[in-house]
This record gives C-alpha cells, structure tokens and sequence, in this order.
C-alpha cells in the first residue's frame, strides 16, 4: 500500500508538470495570433508579466494539488480505522496560510501596477497616428497626417501598414457597436467604443505580417472582422504610401467594400 | 381588512377556506402545484434546474460541434449567436442559481430546526415566477419563424447583453425583449427567495442554533441571499433601462441622441461579478459539509471559514470592473481594480486550505459525494490562480475576451459550482427520497465528468493563450487551433455522457427496494437526526441545540484525550415522535402563489406584442395578490 501511495503522489506533480510544459510547448511560434511570440514592445511586456505571475500560480496549483491527492490517499479510511481525533482548528497556521498568499500577491501587483502605467500613457507626439474605426464588420484605418494631392487623408481598409520600430499612436471609435482592436503578437487589446475615443500606442519590432482580429461580440459578422498589420522597413513603407496615394492602392479594400459613410450614418 | 372581513360571514372567503381544506387532502400533481411544503418546492426547484441544465448541455453540444473544426456549417452564425446567448443565460440564470435555491429549500431548515422557510406560500411563489421566467425566455426560440427549418427567435447579444449591441438597430426582432423581461422575472425570484431565507435564518432557527453553531451552508445560504437581495436591483434598474431604449425609444444607451454603451457595463458587471459569488458560494457551503462528513472531522477553522465567506461576499462589490480593464477606464480606475481583484484572491485561498487541513488526519470515506467534492477543490483552485493572472491587468489585455477567460469562469462554474452541487445531489438524496443513489454508477459519472471536463476546458486556455477570442461562430484554417478545438469537443461529449450515467442512476435507483437509513453517511447536522424521507413536519419536536455539529455530539462524546467516542443509543433518527404529530401547525397548501406568478409572464409578453395583454397579466396578478392576502388559513 505504501508503495501504491507514493506511486501516486510522485506521479501527480509530474502529471501536472507535464501539463504545463504543454501548455507552454503546444503553442507554436509561427501560430499567427501566439500571445507567446510577441513582436512588438508591448506585446513582450505583457508576455513577460504573465509569466512572472505564471509560475508562482503553477507552483500553488501542484501544491494544493499533491496535498489534496496525498491527503486523501493516505487518510483514506481503512477497516478498522478509529475515529480521528477531532482538531477544529489552529489559529496560527490560518493565520499563516491568510499572510503568505497576502504577501505573494502584494508582490504582483509592484510589475502590474508599473506595466499599467507605462503602457497606459498616451501615445508620443512624434508617433505616426492612426485613426482606427470600426464598423461592423471591417477595419477603417486613416492615416491624419499622410494626405494626398487634394488634402485628403490616406483611408485603407483591414490592412493597416506600419513602419517598423516606430510608435503607432492609434485613435479608436466606432461607428455602431462596441468593437475591440486587437493584433495579439503586436498588443493587448483595446475596445473600440461607438461616442468616444480610446487611445493606444504599439510598435512592431520586427517586420513582418500580423493577423488580429475584433475581439468584442458585435454582432453576425465578429468571426469574419479580421485585420492584418503589415510591419515593413521606413523606405518599404514610403513607397507603399506613394502607390496609395497615386490611386493604385488596393490594400486592404475587398472587392465589394460598403460604402461604410452611408452605413455608419 | 382581514379581520372585518371574519367579523360578517363571506360566501367568498368560505369558498375559499373549503378549497384550502380540501386542497390538503389533494395527492398525486395537485398536492404538487398547491404545495407550500420546502422540501417538495426544493426537489421542484431541483428537478427543473436539472431539466435546463440538459437544455443549456445541448446548447453546449451544438456550440462544440459548431467548432470542433474549421469552417464548420453546424450552425449558421445567426443560430450560433443566439444559442450561445442562450447557453451562457440558462446555465446561470436557469442552472446554477435555481440548483442552489433548491438546496437552500431542502437542507436550511432542516439544519436550523425549522418546521418550514418563515414564508412558505412565498417560497412557493418563488419557485413558480422562476418557472415561469424559463418557460418565458426559451418560449423566445419560437419567435423567430419556423423553428423546424433552423429560424430561431431567442436573443443574440450574448448573456452580458452589451449596449449597444442590444439596441433595436442592432438586434430586431423580439429575442433580446425576452430576454431583458425573462431575466426581471427571474429577478423577482431570486429577490422572494433572497429575502425568505434572510428572515428563515435570522428567526426561525431552533433554540440554542446561535449565529456561531450554525452549519456553513446555512452561513453561505444566509450570505448568498444578501448578495441576492442586494445585487438584484442593480441589474433590474440597467434592464428597465435597456427595456425603455427598446420599447419606449428612450435614450440611455442610444450613442446619437447622448447615451452611454458604457453605463450598461458597469450596472451589468456590478450586479455580475456578486453574481459569480451567488454562484460559488452555496457550492462551497456544500464542500463545507461535505469534507468534514466523509473524513469524520469537524471544519477545519469554521470561523476562519465563516468569516472568509463573508469578506468574499464584501470584497464581490468592490471590483466589477475587472470585467472591463481593455474599455479604456484609464490607469487609475485599472490600477485600482487590479489590487482589488488581487485582493480577493486571499479569502479564496484561506477557504481550499482549511479545506485540506480538514481532510488531513481525517478518516475519509471515498464516497461519491465526497469525490464531487474533491473535484471541487481541485478545479476551483485553477479558477482561481487564473482568476489571479487576470487581475495582472496588462497581461490581461491579452487574455480578456478569448478563450482563455472562457476556460476560467468555467473551471469556477462548472469544475466549481457544478461539482459542488454534484456532490450536494448525492449527499443528500437519500434524505429526500429514501434510496441511496448507486455508489459505482456514481463513482463513474465522476470520473467521466472529471476527464472530460478537463479535455474540455484545459485547451481552451491554450486556445486563449493562442489568440483565439470569445464568441466567434467560426474560424480559419491555420491558426494552430484546430487540435485543440477538436479535444474540447470530444471532452463536452465525455461530460454529456456523464449526465447520461447519472439520469441513467436515478431511474434504476427510483426501482431499489431498499431504503436509505436516517443517517447512512454518519452526518454531523440535524437534517440525519430526522427518518429518510423527512416526513412534512420535519421535527415532531423541535430540538434544542448545544453545540456546533449538535447531531455529532448527540452521538460522540470525546474523552480526555480528544477522541471521540460513540454515546451509547445516541441520536438515532428512527425514534418514534414524542408530541402527536396532529398537533403541529404547518402552513396550509395555496393556489395563489401560482396564480400570482402567471400573471408575471403575462405581462411580459402584454409589453412586447400588445398592451391589452398587459391588462390581462395585471388582472391575473392583482387576483392572485388579493386571494393570498385574504386568504384564510383551512382549519
């Protein structure tokens, strides 16, 4: 029996190891919305915040695990067993198990707190602005400060272009329902708000294509309101705003767009 | 007015005196509808809990089968919408919530001594407005065409209904009215049963049943209803709200006339996050009796425990907006509610240690009741460290809206609530209906849902993690989804064929010949000092009570050293009555309380189609307000 016993509460940490590690493992880097791989600053400081409270949470879950599987598989009851002795309580050990996690806990929130506040503040003056509307179910993106020959601002649809390792200052607003932006390697999201405006800031540090999509419920079309980012170096960025603006642009405008003025009212 | 009326004899009032007399000798489906009697309201409250809980688990099937692979056409997402909508309001509203009010029928009166709740035709009527609010909110599938040809009616704002998604420019038709009607009408369920059981706990309990002796499920039942009873309002003020935009065109959510989407949200998750601990907190009452019964050792830190309920319930208030980190609050607010919710986790924690403490050094019987309860603890203990890593707010706004959330809230509901309440069904179902439930049935309805439940929920915390969002009837190829997506699937139907095994349980107990003894688990509350079924009166004597876990010490004594030792003949349930049971005054059977709660549903579907039928519906519910308050006791 006793062999039986430490059988199993050798195997059950190790069960739940293995677990993790496949949690952690079974996300595959090139998944296209990983929240493992970030590319971007503030995607990898919210990578590295949840890891800082990952394993101290793993490391209570395996001990109130095996100390739940031990203590019933070595206080089962057997035949002939006498009637335990009646303990009601121990004050200083509640007291120890109140002030411990208290303490742990306290600890997370000096990384929080500091994250919330860096990545809270606004975007940088010098950032490159974008004003992100959503509009059931598609992606508007303009560009305030790249206008064309007749003064008009640059507006692509579900394909927003970026220069990269330069700060996005994105200005979101709805024009119906409470949409969210969200590009996961890139940053967390934010929602979309229909009367007023949230503001955010992200970067892309490394160039490349990054799939996100809405993540607050709109509606029959939330499945389908995706968006690409495409991260490209400043001079690959340029000539993409020069084909926009000559009228050759395609990016982003599906065959059949709405015409979402209309539409929004 | 009532004593005018027994001064000048009244054709009426006779009438109705002779229906209430006659209406006690009535058996079979009418002994049932006029019944004010708690226990048979509790296995009314449980049975049809259970009967939407396999309604909500086929709309969990659908949802599963609709993304166990990419691209699926199970259902069209205008089906997908409204299911999932009305799979998320049933398991809470209709599930959870009803599940818990059964058990507080059943077992708190028992456990203080009572003879009955301090309100029983209110307790009735309680249990008739939450049938009928589930009757009135799934009658909404109807609504939308022909329910054959897939055209559904029912909501399809999701359960948290966000403005302004639920506006009628967004969501026509007449889904998301039943819905904000149907959850009033539940509303005033809860609220009744919140405030009867206040009061049952508060006056009714037996002599010498102080605060501090009484059992933890009748602290987490006496918690819950203030929760209830204070939380209710909330969410019934954002609902008449949302009813005026859509009936009446007024303005609150309405952004171009000036409303606020916003508003909503916090009214929603300030009556929603209390909400959770409605939820939690009867289960974990139930864990609280469970554990100490089977290991045969008092509660580890009863106060400790008492008190952490309480603080949980205190601290529910204070971080709604959790739910609402990415909506653009600002730091402060965020910072804020990020502490707060950290906060809560201390509570939390000291009830799963006390918890083990009491199993440690126990002598613990590895019954089903008390594997359910295992299951609790370690299923709400990943809820719980999951609920921590979304208090780390920056890293929440990578996991808020995906599947990693919908992992966590249902580790909380489901591998808690839900398990809790499973271990509750078994525990006390001998005490109920006189057989004992088959052990080895159960024993595998716990391991099936147990595995299934985790190849269910586990993924979708990866699936979270992997960037997947809450709500989509459907997703691409190449995402790195698909696997993970397939296992969760297969684990619904491992859990569906659980419930299977535990349907399958309860007919082949209802033909067992044998019968449960009083006190077939050796139970330390009063409830086991009674014979199984209780009969109607509960106690022929109401008993004085000297200890916390008085049965227990009617039947141990401990000796010098601690350890209890059995008391000769003591505290057998199978005595006979001392008082002739013919003596006791209990509460007569009514016809109003079900009059009363139809005219509740009238109403509501009078202020959809047609105000002339609201008339009708008042017409009902003056009737039945005015023959319950005049209504004379039989005699």
């Amino acid at each position: 029996m006793g062999a039986h016993k430490t059988f199993w509460t050798r195997l059950l940490p190790a069960i739940l190891l293995v677990a993790v590690l496949l949690l952690v493992l079974g996300c595959n880097n090139s998944d296209p919305q990983n929240t493992f791989s970030p590319a971007g600053d503030v995607a990898r400081r919210q990578r590295d915040l949840f890891n800082i409270v990952l394993w101290p949470a793993v490391a209570v879950l395996v001990l109130v695990e095996t100390l739940l599987v031990y203590a019933v598989v070595r206080f089962r009851r057997r035949k002939g067993d006498e009637l335990p002795a009646q303990v009601h309580g121990n004050s200083r050990l509640e007291l120890g198990w109140t002030i411990a996690p208290a303490v742990l806990l306290m600890a997370l929130t000096v990384p929080t707190l500091s994250a919330i506040w860096d990545l809270g503040r606004a975007p940088a003056a010098d950032a490159l602005q974008v004003k992100v509307t959503g509009i059931q179910w598609r992606w508007q993106f303009e560009y305030p400060d790249i206008k064309d020959s007749q003064g008009k601002p640059l507006q692509v649809f579900d394909q927003l272009h970026i220069p990269v390792n330069k700060e996005i200052g994105a200005h979101l607003q709805s024009l119906d329902v409470i949409h969210s932006f969200w590009v996961p390697k890139l940053a967390g999201k934010l929602d979309v708000m229909p009367g007023r405006e949230n503001r955010m800031w992200f970067n892309a540090t490394k160039p490349g294509t990054y799939s996100g999509q809405c993540a607050e419920f709109c509606g029959l079309g939330h499945a389908d309101m995706r968006l690409t980012v495409v991260a490209e170096s400043e001079e690959d960025f340029q000539a993409w705003v020069d084909d926009q603006l000559k009228g050759g642009g395609s990016a982003g405008a599906k065959p059949g767009t709405p015409d979402l003025v209309s539409r929004g009212e | 007015m009532a004593r005018a009326a027994e001064q000048k004899p009244s054709p009426i009032l006779d009438a109705m005196r002779q229906i209430r007399e006659d209406a006690a000798s009535y058996r079979g489906i009418w002994s049932w509808i006029t019944t004010v009697d708690h226990k048979r309201i509790g296995i009314m409250y449980g049975v049809t809990a259970l009967g939407f809980f396999l309604l909500g688990g086929i709309e969990a099937l659908l949802i599963r089968l609709q993304l166990s692979t990419p691209n699926a056409r199970v259902l069209d997402p205008d089906q997908y919408n409204r299911i999932f909508t009305m799979h998320g309001t049933t398991m809470i509203f209709l599930v959870v919530m009803p599940l818990s009010a059964a058990f507080f029928n059943l077992i708190t009166p028992l456990m203080i001594g009572a003879r009955d709740v301090a309100f029983p035709r209110l307790n009735a009527f309680s249990y008739w407005v939450f049938l009928a609010g589930g009757i009135f909110m799934n009658a909404s599938f109807f609504t939308g065409g022909n329910i054959l040809h897939g055209e559904l009616g029912a909501p399809d704002a999701g359960w948290f209904g966000y403005a302004p998604l639920t506006l009628n420019r967004f969501s026509p038709g007449e889904g998301v009215d039943f819905w904000a009607l149907g959850l009033q009408i539940l509303g005033i369920a809860s609220m009744a049963s919140g405030f009867n059981f206040i009061v049952t706990i508060l006056n009714m309990r037996a002599p010498g049943m102080t605060l501090f002796r009484m059992p933890l499920f009748v602290w987490m039942t006496l918690v819950t209803s203030f929760l209830i009873v204070f939380a209710m309002p909330v969410i019934t003020v954002a609902l008449f709200e949302l009813l005026f935009d859509r009936l009446f065109d007024a303005n609150f959510f309405n952004v171009a006339k000036g409303g606020t989407p916003l508003l909503w949200q916090h009214m929603f998750w300030l009556f929603g996050h209390p909400e959770v601990y409605i939820l939690i907190l009867p289960a974990m009452g139930i864990v609280s009796e469970v554990l100490p019964t089977f290991a045969r050792k008092p509660l580890f830190g009863y106060p400790f425990v008492v008190f952490s309920g309480i603080a949980i319930a205190f601290m529910s208030w204070g971080v709604w907006a959790h739910h609402m980190f990415t909506t653009g609050l600002g730091a402060i607010a965020n910072s804020a509610f990020g502490v707060s919710t950290i906060l809560i986790a201390i509570p939390t924690g000291v009830k799963i240690f006390n918890w083990l403490a009491t199993l440690w050094g126990g002598s613990i019987s590895l019954k089903t009741p008390l594997y359910f309860a295992i299951g609790f603890i370690a299923m709400f203990t990943i809820g719980g460290l999951t609920g921590v890593t979304h208090s780390i707010v920056p890293s929440d706004y990578q996991q808020q809206d995906t599947y990693y959330v919908v992992a966590h809230f249902h580790q909380v509901l489901f591998g808690g609530a839900i398990f809790g309440l499973f271990a509750g069904i078994y525990y006390w179902y001998p005490k109920f209906t006189g057989r004992m439930l088959y052990e080895g049935l159960g024993q595998v309805q716990f391991w099936l849902m147990f595995i299934g439940f985790n190849l269910t929920f586990q993924p979708m915390m990866i699936l979270g993690l992997l960037g997947m969002p809450r709500r989509i009837y459907s997703y691409p190829q190449g995402q790195g989804w698909d696997a993970w997506n397939l296992v969760a699937t297969v684990g619904a139907f491992l859990i569906a064929t659980s419930v299977l095994i535990f349907i399958i349980n309860v007919i082949a107990t209802a033909r067992r010949k044998e019968r449960a003894e009083a006190d077939p688990w050796d139970g330390r509350t009063l409830e086991w000092s009674l014979p199984s079924p209780v009969p109607a009166y509960n106690f022929a004597k109401i008993p004085t009570v000297h200890a916390l876990d008085d049965f227990w010490h009617q039947k141990y004594a401990e000796d010098e050293s601690g350890r209890p030792v059995p008391v000769a003949a003591g505290g057998s349930g199978e005595e006979e009555p001392e008082v002739d049971v013919h003596g006791i005054h209990m509460p007569s059977p009514s016809f109003f309380p079900l009059i009363t709660a139809l005219g509740l549903p009238i109403i509501a579907t009078g202020l959809i189609y047609d105000p002339a039928i609201v008339a009708v519906g008042a017409a009902v519910l003056v009737v039945g307000i005015y023959g319950w308050a005049l209504e004379p006791a039989s005699e």
